[in-house]
């Protein structure tokens, strides 16, 4: 991607960020969106995100690029997400995991 | 922007606003930390990544930037943009609160209108406007000057650290992390993973295609199985009602 692309990129996604949080107080203050349409963003989130988090761990290389100690590290730190519910301690226990396997093997 | 004043409960209301978004704050520190680390990683020239804080979104600065060796640029857009979509139910919750503000904060205040700002914002009824609009910008500024603080602090860090340390991994611990702390209904879980699923069996599909097509899985299979939840409550509470006595 050259600079020029990556400028363009980036003002395009800022333009439409800044409307999806501004749209309806700016433009359609009185009007509300469909219970289906706000429904269906719930999900938008947990969907989005974890297809990513998938993605990464491939780093753009396909099924090929996923490593065993990669996954252990996102499992780790998404098990300690749920239990102690502080991204924080998720980060790191997540790092520290791969450290240790690094270390280890 | 914030001129002084002399009203008591004007000047009170900035410290309380920062106080509050303290807890909420102090997640994001690792967030922008990992993304400046990101941002020296990405294919983008540095100081081009730094610029994505004019998007002020963490999740879609850092699908950008380590998208951008990889995937094309519509993808890339279009990835970023789909992170973003959750915005609009934001826009849509905070529409009341705007209602009675002066233009010039209808179109400032929504830019820092992020997932932090949100939670502490949204709920605040018991504030009147020109407070509540205090308190709303003085948090929102707070967030995205320590924001964009952290993201340098970050960029400074990742050039020093040695690619042994693996930080590379650390976009993808985050991600998983942030998933986790958003799922607290069982059809969130279902589209995450279905998200999760969906990507993983599209990882071949070129330009990271897989992203888009799993969050539409996701997004599909949530939405259904919220739908039929409401339908098993509501056949549950008609048992109760008729059923219950026997």
């Amino acid at each position: 991607m050259t600079t020029a692309a990556a400028i363009a990129a980036i003002v395009v996604v800022a333009l439409i960020t800044y409307v999806s949080r501004a749209g309806l107080i700016v433009f359609l203050a009185d009007r509300s969106i469909p219970a289906d349409v706000t429904r269906a963003l719930r999900y938008v989130g947990p969907a989005v995100m974890s297809a990513l988090t998938v993605n990464l761990l491939a780093g753009g290389q396909g099924i090929s690029g996923v490593t065993g100690q990669e996954v252990a590290a996102v499992a780790v730190g998404g098990l300690v997400a749920w239990r102690t519910k502080n991204l924080i301690l998720s980060l790191a226990a997540g790092m520290v995991t791969i450290w240790i396997i690094i270390l280890v093997t | 922007m914030v001129a002084s004043t002399a009203d008591p409960a004007l000047d009170g209301v900035a410290r309380r606003a920062i106080r509050d978004v303290f807890p909420l704050y102090l997640p994001t520190v690792p967030f922008a930390l990992v993304l400046g680390v990101a941002m020296t990683e990405s294919a983008m020239p540095t100081n081009i990544a730094w610029s994505t804080n004019i998007v002020f979104a963490g999740a879609a600065q850092l699908a950008m930037v380590t998208l951008a060796g990889t995937a094309t640029w519509l993808t890339l857009v279009m990835t970023a943009v789909v992170i973003n979509l959750r915005h609009v139910m934001y826009s849509a919750a905070m529409a009341h609160h705007f209602r009675d503000q002066p233009r010039w904060f209808r179109w400032v205040g929504p830019f820092v209108l992020i997932d932090q700002l949100f939670a502490l914002t949204a709920r605040r009824s018991d504030l009147d406007p020109p407070l509540w609009r205090r308190y709303y910008l003085s948090a929102g500024l707070f967030l995205l000057v320590t924001w964009v603080i952290g993201v340098t602090v970050g960029i400074a860090v990742g050039s020093a650290i040695p690619t042994e340390w693996r930080l590379d991994i650390a976009p993808a611990v985050m991600f998983g992390g942030l998933v986790v702390l958003g799922l607290t209904t069982r059809p969130m879980a279902l589209a995450a993973l279905t998200g999760a699923a969906v990507c993983f069996a599209g990882l071949g599909i070129p330009n990271n295609g897989g992203v888009l097509l799993g969050a539409t899985a996701g997004v599909i299979v949530g939405f259904l199985a919220d739908k039929a939840s409401d339908r098993t409550a509501s056949d549950r509470s008609a048992t109760d009602r008729y059923g219950g006595a026997a």
